[in-house]
């Protein structure tokens, strides 16, 4: 009977012990995510010719089993990864964003698939991104290891998103190509199930260009067919610094 | 001669009884301030110590998200057992008489679905925290905080003698209810938004 008692208390003490040794490993393995972070941060100050040894030292201390061995964190304690990128579609439905972050520079993009669309360009700030595209389009984001936040305004309309890290093939692609004399420019955003929603601007160079639906990208070739033609595509990826 | 009529004798009596509060009900004050006290705890450590956007991974699956999905996607399934074994126990499934190991299926299908939903917590709460940037994550980070406080009132309610009936149906229910609740605002919500993957 005093058995039968103590045992829901013991399903607690249990669950209590078990959250407090997975606190514990979590803690470890931020600690030595920090610590790379230290590691790669006084060994390349914006040197290219450095990152070995940050890899290096990320390869021997990040035994956590987190692919990204040497993230970074910011003075709110945030752990920010240095390549990363995240794509998912804004709340509501009403497109896609993507946030590819590559050392100290960052690109993003915004697209319904048709006449809206928006690419961004800015410098990523401890984990936080304050962009700005064409016609007074803004994008506001925070981001950490698998996922990033925050705002884009385009076209005078505010979409809110939470999106999370991806992986090639999903990601973000572009191209910039002449055909028939005019420039396009294209972009796609291929989401973590596949999908993709693709925007382009058939003549970029125009004095007000306007946007249309992308010709599908076939992923496996990076080439898109517009007009009969075979256009090249270039994906942009924080991992890999393709696009940047 | 008329024989006097005689009340129902299931309805005997129409005299008021003013009921007062449950006295036996005094017994759950120290587990509900113990659950308060859990749910506060939870809240506030996931509110003031800052998301570190990290945890432990799990191998085989493409992101912590996407484990977390799964693992709460588990817990439901257990906590479907619990609901399905509570309703046979209180007998009310028409047609199922109690098996002997009924109890046995409860106990150990709730301490199943307990530890899996611990796991994914210690996650939420060590990597996110309590999120108050859309609706849905307040409604998420609010339900699994009481949540645990509803499962710590449930089972320190367990351990003491002569409580009221209602206790265990309320506490099981509102535990099941509040589980179905972050279920939708997260699992559900994650498959839903990225498809179904690992």
């Amino acid at each position: 009977m005093k058995i039968a008692i103590a045992t829901p208390v013991i399903t607690l003490i249990v669950g209590a012990a078990l959250a407090a040794s997975f606190l514990f490993t979590d803690m470890q393995v931020t600690s030595v995510k920090k610590g790379d972070l230290a590691a790669a941060t006084a060994v390349a100050p914006g040197s290219a010719a450095q990152p070995t040894a940050a890899a290096s030292t990320g390869a021997s201390a990040g035994a956590g089993g987190s692919p990204s061995a040497s993230a970074s964190a910011s003075a709110s304690g945030f752990v920010i990864p240095p390549h990363a990128n995240y794509v998912g579609q804004v709340q509501g439905d009403l497109g896609s964003v993507a946030i590819v972050v590559h050392d100290t520079f960052a690109v993003a993009y915004f697209c319904n698939g048709s006449t809206q669309e928006a690419w961004f360009k800015g410098t990523p700030h401890d984990g936080n991104l304050s962009m700005t595209g064409k016609g007074n389009a803004t994008l506001t984001a925070s981001y950490a290891l698998g996922h990033a936040r925050g705002t884009v305004v385009v076209d005078g309309i505010s979409h809110v998103f939470s999106i999370i890290a991806v992986h090639k093939p999903s990601g973000l692609f572009q191209s910039i190509a002449v055909v028939r004399g005019a420039t396009i420019k294209a972009g796609w955003i291929v989401l973590a199930n596949g999908t993709q929603v693709g925007s382009m601007e058939p003549n970029e160079l125009a004095a007000n260009p306007t946007s249309q639906a992308a010709p599908k990208l076939d992923v496996s070739s990076l080439t898109a067919q517009y007009e009969g033609t075979t256009i090249a595509v270039t994906p942009i990826d924080g991992e890999t610094g393709s696009g940047f | 001669m008329a024989t006097q009529w005689d009340p129902p004798p299931s309805h005997p009596s129409t005299t008021v009884v003013p009921v007062g509060p449950d006295p036996a009900a005094r017994l759950l004050v120290v587990p509900a301030l113990a659950g308060c006290l859990v749910a506060l705890t939870l809240g506030l450590y996931g509110r003031l110590h800052p998301p570190t956007g990290i945890a432990v991974d799990i191998v085989g699956f493409s992101s912590p998200a996407t484990v977390k999905a799964w693992l709460a996607t588990v817990a439901i399934a257990f906590g479907l057992v619990q609901l399905g074994s509570s309703l046979v126990m209180y007998g009310k499934l028409p047609g199922i008489s109690a098996p002997p190991w009924i109890g046995g299926l409860h106990r150990w299908s709730g301490r199943i679905a307990f530890i899996i939903t611990v796991i994914v917590a210690v996650h939420c709460l060590y990597a996110l925290g309590f999120g108050t940037y859309t609706p849905r994550v307040i409604a998420h980070s609010v339900a699994g905080c009481l949540f645990f406080g509803v499962i710590t009132v449930k089972m320190l309610a367990l351990t003491r003698r002569g409580m009221p009936g209602w206790v265990m149906p309320l506490l099981g229910g509102l535990a099941f209810a509040l589980l179905i609740l972050i279920w939708f605002t997260s699992a559900f919500w994650f498959f839903s938004f990225f498809g179904f993957r690992r």
